[in-house]
Order: C-alpha cells, then structure tokens, then sequence
C-alpha cells in the first residue's frame, strides 16, 4: 500500500494533512535527521541573512551604528542615483550583448568540435582547457593580452592591419574586453552543447540529407531546434551569472579606481559591493540586493514563457 | 558534377571504370572537406590556445624581454660571459675595427663601459646608439627563465609580512580540503534522504531547496559578512568560508539525489527486509555504489573552492591569510607591472587544476554534462 502511493504520486503540494501512520513518523523523523545539515544550513545561512537582508534594506544601517528604519528611502533612493542606473545599464549590457554572442560562438565551436575529423578529442582539451583556468589568473592574464602596447592580441591586429583600441583604457572598449575573457572560458559551455548535438538522432539527419537538404539547412532546420531546451538552459545560466557578474570585473580594473574607465565596468554586483563593503551603506546594498533579485525573476520568468514558442522538447 | 553520370547500360569493364573514378572523386572530396574541416578548428582553436601559450611564454621571459616591441613568442636572454668571476651581458659593437662582441661592464646614460672577455683589463666606451643607428646591440638568445618561479612565490605580494605565495599556495589547499570533507558529508544524507526515504513533507522540502538555488548570493551576503565577522568574531579566518560546506547546499544535493534515484530501489528494499536501518543501507550499500558522482563532487569542490575569490575578498584581511586567488590580485593590484612574475604566479595557481583535469577528464566532462540536463 505504502510502495503504491509512493509511486502514484509525483509532488505532493499542497500537502494533505491527516494522520500519519507508524511507518510514517518513524521515516519523518528518520528523514529530518538525515536532513539535519541542510536544515541547520538554511535556517542560519539562507532564512536568516533573507530575513534580516530584507530588514536592512529598509533601514539607514552603517555596522558601527544602530539599525534605524527609513522605511522605502532606499528604494526611492535607487531611483535617482545615477551610479545605480549607470551598473544597471553596464549590466544590461553584458546580458543583451554578452550573453548572446557567447552562446551563438560557443554553439558554433560545438560545431565544429562534433565534427568527425582526426584528432578531435585534442581539439575538444585545447578548447575546453581555457574554462579551467581559476577566474583571477584569467583576468590578470587578458590585462596583459589587451595591453595596448606590449599586448599580443594588438600585435596580431597590427599584422592584419588593424589598429587595435586601447582597451583597458577606452571605456568603449572594456566591456568586449570582457566579453572576449569570457568567452575565451566558454568551455563548460560548449561541453554542454556538444552533448546535445550527440543526442540529435542521426536519423532524423539523414532523412534530411535525403530529402536534400545541405549542410546549412539540416544545421537550421534539424539541429538548431533538437538543441533549442539547451540553448535556453546556457540562456537562463548566462543571465543569471551575468547578473552577478563580480570577479572578473573587480581584478579587470587593474591598479585603478573600481568601475574603471570611466565607471564603464562598474556593474551591479560591483557598485553592490562598492556601497557595502566600501561606503558601508549596507542597508542601500541591501535594497539593491532586493531589486537585483527581483530583476533576475523577472528575466528567468521572461525567459521561460517567451521561450515555449522557440522550444522543442522531443518526447 | 560527377554524381550525374548513369552507370545503367554499360558492360561490367565500363562499370568497374565508372566505379573507380566514382571513388577517386569521393576520395578527394572527403581528403578536402576533413582538410577544411581541420583548418577552420585549427583556425578558431587559436582563440583558446594563443592566450594560454601567451602565459606560459611570459611565465619564461626576462624583465627587459618582456617590454619589447614588437612581443616575440620565445622569451629571449642576454647571452653572459664570465669576465673575471662577474657575468656581463655580451654586446655586438660596431667599433673601428668592424663589429666585435665585448662584455658590458657598465651602461651609463646611454654610454656603455664594454671591455673585450679575451683581454678584461682594456675598458672601451661606446655611445649605445648614435641618431637612429644602433652601435652597440645586446646579443640574445632563447632562453626559459625558470628562475621567475621561485622568484614570483617567494617575492608575494607583501614582503616582510610572512606573506609568499608558497603562503597563499598552502591556505588555497587547506580551505578546498576542507571544502571537499565537509560538502562530501553534509550532502550525501541529505540526498539520500530526499532520494530514498520517504516522508511526509518531503517533496515540499525538495521545493525548498531547489528554491534557494534562485537566490543570488548578494541578498545573503552582506548580514553573513555581519554575522561572521561582528557577530562570531570570525573574520580574517578560514572559519566563514569553509564552516558553510559543512551544511550542504542545493546544488551538490540535487547532484547527488539525481545519481541515487539511479541506484535500483528493490536493492534497498531487500536491505530494508533483511532488517537493515536506513543508515547502514545509506553507508553500506549507497556510498559504496556512488563513487563516480562523489569524485564528481570532490572535483567540482576543489574547483570551485580553488577559484572562490568574492569568499576571501570579504572575510581574508591579513596577507598572510590570502587564498591565490586573492594574492594574484593583490600583487597585481600593487603597482608593480612585472608580467613575467605575474604570470608565473598565474602558472602556478593553474597547473594544479590541469592535474587534475589529466587525472580525472571524464569526471570533469561528466560533471558538467550533469549540471547542463538539469532541465
């Protein structure tokens, strides 16, 4: 009786409260001690910080002072603060430029990474390695490649005759920076792509290529839709991550002030921190850490109804 | 072209001619296609492979090698004599009797103090270059300077602190083994739990916890700064960062749970019949069964805990507590532009992830073909 309920049933919401069988209680209690770690962890690392977060963040709170409510002045102030709108635009930016780029390249190296030519499985290390490199070393190590003088990446445009920008410097020009760092450890996913292409049916390929289809077309028309719940999948983690994109752009300034050139990289995440940890504004940081939240719900929500028209799940 | 030709209607010696060239043409046309497939990999590999050169050639270089324009991919040295137990660099001069090689002894102001290695006690003075032309140009030779690694380590970001990156080398080990205990024995209970106990609540709880994966770490992050470093008084420890992986979180339980729903539940209910309590099946019979997904795990901690920078940038404030993660950027940070140290720092903070990533390549793969079927 007891294994038969257990597999009719999928998700038991909303919960049916009746009572509850010897069995029962004695797996509940068995259960919760066995979920002790996260329970403990939640209460004291997730619940807590949210709760008392949300509390700052309609308070004045400097750490050395006492709490003092201010009610919405936070988020008023938000609205006005032209720093706050300038990290969301650079922000914005990442996601709406960044994001897209990266995936639309890294579906492409999948590409070519499936096809079947000697040698693959070094060409899969040799792209792959780059997304292991720890985040820091990366950074420190593009400074030096986008250095405008001594940098190899303007040699080699200088060799093809094209005048290289200064991109650390130009605040035009250090967000593709990043965008480039970025996809140079794009590895993860690729991986992640390159796996679907290897579920793509080779069957419905070949019936493609029968129907006459070219190469383009079975790439459009077959594959492409067949990895479509993948695409959305690196959509919604590159949105995500791009959100709270920190590291990269805090080692990116180099010796400079955060947010250099010209508060060009200076990103949500970074002008949180800046507030926080800096201005020890904690409960305006923490105000923005609301809205950032929010804005992510937003987009992940967005995402996931506007992308059941371009979806395809087989099966 | 060539496909439109009808073999239909001919004697089988014709047919076989047919055939042969039919082959040939496919022959070639495959050798071309896998030739163009080659070179457009080769082509975009570049992309991912250049940069990673780049470091480890700077990793080699000189201090004055590393400046010159335009780069050279190989780093370059002067070439030295030994001129009366001294090590001079040796120079090509254009002197009056043609160009010799002497040994620099000096360089002042753009005059340089050369004395010839065969007769050391006869000093020249030549301008180092006169106008545009050079009269004395160093002799250089490749050269991988291995002495910039225990340079960069030693060197650190703050001297006289008892700050090295030997220093930080160590603590970025201490905190990711100490990641890797702790992650590997809060979550495999609690994975355990939601993936074979059944309860009441339970996938209510799941909810939960999958849940909190949505939640971005700025909302938690500033009172867990309070609550550690003013409330416990735990800052400037390992304490903050390695504490929290002793009580599991959402993403390594969900890892874990998807891989034990694999493990056939008639074993565990056998078990369970033969009297066996759930944590004896847990230890005795899951555990052992789960080896690949725990390697997949203890890899992804290490990883995450090696790279983790945002952790120590808040809660390490004294050098000699610095991961390398925020070493590197510390001595980066100092106005101190010696590239060549830099990257050998950068080198080092690598090779220990490549290791692992040669040890355990499926394991890597694996694990994040698992993070990308979430949906």
């Amino acid at each position: 009786m007891d294994k038969l309920r257990a597999k009719g049933r999928s998700w038991n919401w909303p919960p049916k409260f009746r009572k509850w069988g010897v069995r029962e209680r004695a797996n509940f209690w068995i259960g919760m001690v066995f979920l002790l770690p996260w329970t403990i962890g939640f209460l004291v690392f997730t619940l807590y910080p949210m709760a008392a977060s949300l509390v700052y963040s309609f308070s004045i709170y400097h750490p050395k002072a006492p709490l003092e409510w201010a009610g919405l002045q936070n988020y008023a102030g938000l609205l006005n603060d032209k720093l706050f709108w300038k990290s969301l635009y650079n922000t914005l930016y990442m996601v709406v430029i960044g994001v897209p780029v990266t995936l639309l390249v890294s579906f492409f190296c999948a590409v070519l990474l499936n096809l079947k030519v000697r040698g693959q499985s070094i060409y899969r290390v040799i792209y792959f390695l780059p997304s292991i490199v720890p985040t820091v070393a990366s950074v420190i190590l593009w400074l030096w490649i986008l250095n405008p003088n001594a940098g190899i990446l303007n040699t080699l445009l200088g060799y093809v005759g094209i005048q290289g920008p200064n991109w650390m410097s130009n605040p035009a020009w250090s967000k593709p920076g990043l965008i480039l760092l970025g996809m140079w450890g794009m590895g993860g996913t690729i991986v992640i792509y390159l796996s679907g292409l290897q579920d793509v049916p080779t069957s419905l390929l070949e019936a493609a290529e029968l129907d006459g289809a070219n190469w383009w077309q079975r790439l459009w028309t077959v594959t492409v839709p067949m990895v479509s719940p993948i695409t959305l999948f690196n959509l919604i983690t590159g949105v995500i991550a791009q959100f709270q994109y920190f590291a990269q752009a805090y080692v990116f300034r180099g010796t400079q002030n955060l947010g250099y050139p010209l508060n060009s990289t200076l990103f949500y995440s970074v002008y949180l921190y800046q507030n926080a940890f800096l201005w020890l504004k904690m409960g305006y940081a923490s105000a923005m850490a609301w809205v950032l939240f929010i804005i992510i719900l937003i987009c992940t929500i967005l995402l996931l109804k506007v992308s059941e028209r371009f979806t395809y799940y087989a099966g | 072209m060539t496909d439109n030709f009808i073999p239909s209607k001919s004697t089988p010696r014709e047919a076989g001619d047919a055939k042969r060239r039919r082959d040939r043409v496919r022959k070639l046309r495959g050798f071309f296609r896998s030739l163009s497939s080659h070179a457009l990999i080769s082509f975009v590999g570049l992309f991912f492979l250049i940069p990673f050169l780049w470091m480890v050639l700077t990793a080699f270089k000189s201090s004055q090698d590393v400046f010159h324009t335009p780069p050279r991919w190989l780093p370059y040295d002067n070439v030295l004599v030994d001129v009366d137990g001294e090590k001079l660099p040796l120079y090509n001069v254009q002197t009056n009797d043609g160009v010799r090689q002497l040994a620099a002894a000096a360089i002042v102001e753009g005059v340089g103090t050369f004395v010839d290695p065969a007769n050391p006690a006869v000093q020249m003075e030549y301008k180092i270059q006169r106008g545009e032309v050079k009269i004395a140009e160093p002799i250089m030779r490749v050269h991988f300077n291995w002495k910039n690694f225990p340079d960069a380590m030693e060197r650190g970001s703050r001297p006289g602190v008892g700050a090295s990156f030997w220093v930080y080398f160590k603590n970025s080990l201490v905190i990711a083994f100490i990641s890797i205990v702790g992650t590997l024995l809060s979550n495999t209970p609690v994975a355990y739990a939601f993936a074979r106990i059944k309860f009441p609540g339970r996938d209510l709880l799941f909810i939960v916890i999958l849940a909190t994966m949505m939640l971005p770490y700025q909302v938690t992050m500033i009172p867990l700064y309070l609550f550690f470093n003013d409330f416990l008084g735990w800052g400037n420890s390992f304490l903050p960062l390695v504490v929290p992986t002793f009580f599991a979180n959402a993403y390594d339980v969900f890892l874990l749970r998807q891989f034990f729903r694999t493990i056939p539940e008639e074993m565990c209910d056998a078990a369970r019949v033969d009297g066996a309590s759930e944590w004896q099946i847990f230890t005795r019979l899951i555990i052992p069964l789960s080896v690949p997904v725990l390697a997949t795990v203890t890899v992804f901690t290490f990883l995450w805990a090696w790279n983790d920078f945002t952790g120590p940038l808040l809660f390490l404030t004294s050098p000699k507590n610095f991961t390398m993660a925020l070493g590197l950027q510390d001595f980066q940070g100092q106005r101190t532009m010696v590239w060549n140290q830099l990257m050998a720092a950068s080198v080092v903070f690598t090779v220990p992830i490549i290791i692992a990533f040669f040890f355990a390549q499926k394991t890597f793969i694996q694990g994040i073909k698992l993070t990308g079927s979430k949906e």
